[in-house]
């Protein structure tokens, strides 16, 4: 590490926990009169969040922030207050952070509430930190819930117009998976006990793990990896995805892809692949499939989109099928650049949802049909728009471009591993069709005639703070672009030891 | 502390001490209307009330901090099942007797004598809690039920009243002669009316059909209490029918005895460590297993389509008491405990719910889900609560109805680390939990979301924030720190079990 932080913060992990918290009770108390200051509370504190997580990545040793106390204990059975941050979470850790932050900034002209509407950003941040540093199953899935209040308001609160029906879908959709998650979680928890004490912590359920038969690894698997993968989400129970992704604000847009997808691949990796690997050899070929599945059909169906937003939806779902079907590879270079792939995705996400949101508040639209030879009108809307539509195609130089490539490589390798060469081919159809509706889009709404279709008179090009978050967000995208390595250096040696206990079966 | 231990109450009570927290809760009882009559003023009544349930409570929980254990006449028996039992009670009545004071549903009604019996009634369900022999048992279910008619009947102003207090005299009525009818077969059959004594006399028996009669309507009895489906076609139209505080105290509190009388009889006799009775134990567990999953599945889809607040509440306990029934079907320790604890978060959530309808009553808005519409705008301390409340209800963490869901269907998939048969039933329990969150929140949505037509705010009376307030501490302390109850349910679960 070329440059690391001189001394060590106590508390730092329950500091990522209480500084939103506290944030989001401090912008709760900016009502009525106070309400324009509430851009700036919410700023302060999502701000000293980040900072707090960007320290974590000039730690060398994260261990040294782990954090356990005995939190209930009763009736046989141990719930423990564990924060720790690894190879794995720490990325996730900072994309929270970053996004939180950046999302508050651009949407600081927020006008409608802005009280309710930061807090809910803050709260949140407290749910997605929580989950990725959580060392204990029954923190974990409180925090996994907790998450989903949040959002379900930002929707309701601040969405568009079919709002309400998206709320609910989203809520029920989520809320289901990860009861069927609790299932498991419960399967292997006491599972793992054996009759003694119940713990529920990540380390004593992997102590424990053991002892799991091939057939009981299977089959809580399938409910894990269920309760999870909604969350990604698979194809068929993606289609909350959609509306919620069409009717939140921005801001929730941008945590929803950015950060709240990837608790369904961190929770894959974290707990079916660390404590089930036999259960990941019998379901690989299902996990290779649904992962196709998604990636071709998501990328098909942005074809036939109209609004934008909705296209940027679909993309998402065609994105987190390749963190799939690198995973279901189950190999060491797999798991490393899925996790790249997530945090890729996370900034990608953001900055394409920012230019969508944007489209729908500067120009009053998000109809492709109606759009048309903007470029020349909004030259900064423009750039940023094909800034990330380049990013997530996969141009070299930026990070998305690392990503797929790792993807692809690793795939190939299983590909020729077990003999079937030709599922490759869905992979380059996915990024010919990735490049396809892109420019296809952009074509469409940035260059050729000036639209008639709309009033001129009243669109205007980004604000500053639009500016601002959309820059930050792209130079990572540049750095980790030109740089991958400082991303990959932390996954690399917790993707090679998952893998050891993967190819140990 | 020093001078307040366990022996004060043995030292006031003498050879009475089991019964301590009910002795003073029927001197209560009886001196309540005789209060009235002299003060006229309903406000000297509760807090008469209030003070004597607060008495109760000290004696209790002195007793059960000194882990107090006797018996009476080999009638009752109090220990640390019933210590927590009767606590459970206590604080259903204290609830009750806080807010029934300024509702607008007991204006008309004769206070003293409403004070009274709800005492009375709570007495009854204690004598459940420490009776150790199937004639207390009965005499408290009696005492709890028959009260609770004239409780539902007092509320004469509405129509509704008289009728959902004939329709529960008339269940009632059934449903006693069931229990009575059940319990005597039972002795019929093991020679003697006190529970371990059956648990023991059944060891040296087959199956017999008459003791098979006796379980099924045993069951059919205490399955009218507990509304578990399908003896709960009364539960809607009473709590719908009653006062507010009085559906509160019902649903929270009357349908527990049921549960008390269950665990004392059934798993005493089938799966305490003294029992020997291993016949028949696996098709009762499948029974009330099939039980359960009706219940919860029939209260909660009925519960969907329900526009009255108060009935959708009534449904919606039917669904919690088809979850507590897990502990009948898994019959461990474990699940007992859990169940117990559940029982405890169910009377904050669900009496916590009861009391935002009272209070909104009290001001004037109706029972409709449509009357609450826009309420964040008019009393946003009342819709975060309730929103809180319902949230809990569903299972969402870390409020406390996600804890003791989580304890009581995880005793359903593991007992002692091996897998348990009843797995099925923690799914269908946990998908019973995502159809409960759709119709919970309707109400959030129409609270918070929708827009009402008035924006007016609204000032509800002291004792409804107070009672609402003390209700939302525990749905929020007992799903962080469960441990508080969930200790002292576990203690009583191994003080059933015989361990």
């Amino acid at each position: 590490m070329f440059f690391e932080f001189p001394f060590e913060i106590p508390y730092l992990l329950t500091l990522l926990l209480v500084v939103p918290l506290i944030g989001a009770v401090a912008t709760l108390a900016m009502g009525g009169e106070r309400q324009k200051y509430a851009k700036y509370v919410a700023g302060t504190f999502s701000g000293i969040a980040m900072v707090l997580s960007l320290v974590l990545l000039f730690t060398p040793d994260l261990s040294v922030y782990n954090e356990s106390y005995t939190w209930i204990e009763t009736a046989g059975v141990r719930m423990s207050y564990i924060l720790t941050v690894d190879g794995l979470s720490i990325l996730m850790v900072f994309l929270t952070g970053v996004l939180v932050f950046l999302s508050t900034v651009f949407s600081a002209r927020e006008h409608d509430r802005p009280h309710y509407f930061f807090a809910l950003l803050l709260a949140m941040e407290v749910g997605l930190m929580g989950v990725y540093m959580a060392g204990d199953y029954f923190l974990f899935y409180i925090l996994w819930e907790v998450t989903l209040i949040p959002m379900y308001f930002l929707i309701a609160w601040f969405g568009g117009p079919r709002r309400h029906y998206a709320a609910i879908k989203f809520f029920i959709y989520t809320h289901v998976a990860s009861l069927v998650m609790l299932i498991g979680i419960f399967a292997i928890v006491f599972g793992a006990a054996g009759g003694g004490t119940v713990d529920f912590s990540f380390a004593a359920v992997l102590a424990g793990s053991a002892a799991f038969s091939t057939t009981f690894q299977t089959l809580v698997f399938g409910l894990l990896f269920f309760g999870f993968a909604v969350k990604m989400p698979i194809v068929p129970f993606h289609t909350w995805l959609p509306d919620a992704h069409t009717e939140a604000p921005t801001a929730g847009s941008v945590l929803l892809a950015g950060v709240m997808l990837k608790m369904g691949s961190y929770g894959i990796i974290r707990v079916c692949l660390e404590l089930l690997p036999d259960g990941a050899q019998a379901w690989q070929m299902t996990m290779v499939f649904i992962g196709i599945l998604a990636m071709v059909y998501g990328a098909y169906a942005c074809i036939a989109q109209k609004d934008l937003k909705k296209m940027v939806a679909f993309s998402s779902i065609s994105h987190m099928g390749m963190v799939m079907i690198a995973m279901a590879c189950l190999s060491d270079i797999g798991i490393q650049f899925a996790v790249f792939q997530m945090f890729a995705h996370g900034l990608i996400s953001a900055v394409l949802f920012m230019v969508a949101g944007a489209a729908g508040h500067n120009i009053g639209t998000r109809e492709i049909p109606l759009l048309g030879g903007l470029a020349g009108k909004l030259p900064v809307f423009a750039a940023f728009m094909m800034f990330g539509f380049l990013a997530s195609l996969g141009l070299p130089g930026l990070v998305g471009f690392w990503a797929e490539f790792g993807i692809i490589f690793s795939f190939y390798e299983y590909t020729v591993s077990i003999d079937m060469i030709w599922l490759i081919a869905f992979c380059l159809i996915t990024l010919l069709l990735t490049a396809g509706y892109y420019l296809w889009a952009a074509q469409r709404t940035l260059f050729g005639r000036l639209t008639t279709k709309i009033d001129l008179t009243h669109i205007h090009d980004l604000s500053r703070p639009e500016v601002v978050a959309l820059g930050a967000t792209c130079a990572l995208i540049a750095l980790f672009g030109l740089w991958p390595d400082l991303a990959l250096g932390f996954i690399k040696d917790y993707a090679s030891s998952l893998a050891l206990t993967l190819g140990a079966v | 502390m020093m001078m307040f231990d366990g022996s004060i109450v043995t030292t006031i009570f003498g050879e009475f001490t089991p019964l301590a927290p009910m002795i003073v809760l029927i001197l209560g009882a009886l001196v309540m209307p005789a209060v009235f009559f002299a003060s006229k003023r309903r406000s000297a009544v509760a807090a008469t009330a209030i003070a004597v349930i607060l008495v109760s409570v000290f004696f209790n929980i002195l007793m059960m901090v000194d882990g107090y254990q006797g018996g009476y006449a080999d009638l009752f028996a109090y220990d640390a099942f019933s210590g927590v039992m009767i606590l459970l009670f206590q604080i259903v009545v204290f609830v009750t007797a806080l807010v029934s004071v300024s509702s607008s549903e007991t204006t008309r009604m004769h206070y003293g004598a409403f004070n009274s019996l709800l005492l009375s009634a709570s007495v009854g369900m204690m004598f459940v809690a420490t009776a150790s022999d199937l004639i207390t048992i009965f005499l408290g279910i009696e005492l709890a039920s028959i009260t609770s008619y004239v409780l539902v009947a007092m509320k004469r102003s509405d129509p509704r009243a008289a009728e959902a207090a004939v329709k529960y005299v008339i269940i009632g009525g059934l449903s006693t002669a069931l229990t009575l009818y059940g319990l005597s077969m039972l002795y019929g059959v093991a020679g003697t009316t006190n529970i371990s004594d059956i648990a023991a006399a059944l060891s040296t028996q087959d199956f017999s059909w008459a003791f098979g009669i006796a379980m099924i309507t045993m069951i059919a009895g205490f399955g009218f209490k507990i509304a578990a489906v399908p003896f709960h076609m009364w539960a809607p139209d009473v709590y719908e029918g009653a006062a507010t505080p009085v559906s509160m105290f019902l649903g929270t509190g009357s349908k527990k005895v049921g549960f008390v009388a269950l665990f004392k009889v059934f798993l005493v006799i089938f799966a305490a460590a003294s029992s020997t009775a291993a016949f028949a134990t696996e098709e009762m567990q499948y029974i009330f297993a099939i039980i359960a999953a009706i219940t919860m599945t029939v209260g909660n889809v009925v519960a969907i389509s329900q526009n009255n607040i108060k009935r959708m509440l009534a449904y919606s306990s039917i669904a919690q008491a088809g979850y507590i029934l897990i502990v009948m079907a898994v019959m461990s320790e474990y699940a007992l405990a859990s169940g117990m604890f559940h029982m405890f978060t169910h009377v904050f959530m669900k009496g916590g719910a009861f009391l935002i309808v009272g209070a909104l009553i009290t001001v004037g808005i109706g029972e409709k889900i449509s009357d609450y519409q826009g309420l964040l705008k008019r009393a946003p301390f009342l819709a975060i609560a309730m929103t809180l409340f319902l949230f809990s209800l569903a299972g969402i963490p870390p409020l406390a109805g996600f804890t003791s869901k989580l304890f009581l269907f995880s005793s359903a998939i593991y007992d002692g680390g091996v897998m348990t048969q009843w797995i099925w039933l923690a799914f269908v329990a946990v998908l019973n939990s995502a159809i409960s969150l759709y119709y919970y929140t309707r109400v959030v949505k129409a609270m918070l979301i929708e827009k009402g037509p008035s924006t007016e705010r609204i000032k509800v009376p002291h004792t409804f924030t107070a009672a609402i307030v003390f209700c939302l501490v525990f749905v929020v302390l007992l799903g962080v720190f469960p441990q508080l109850i969930m200790d002292f349910c576990a203690d009583a679960a191994s003080v059933l079990f015989g361990g």
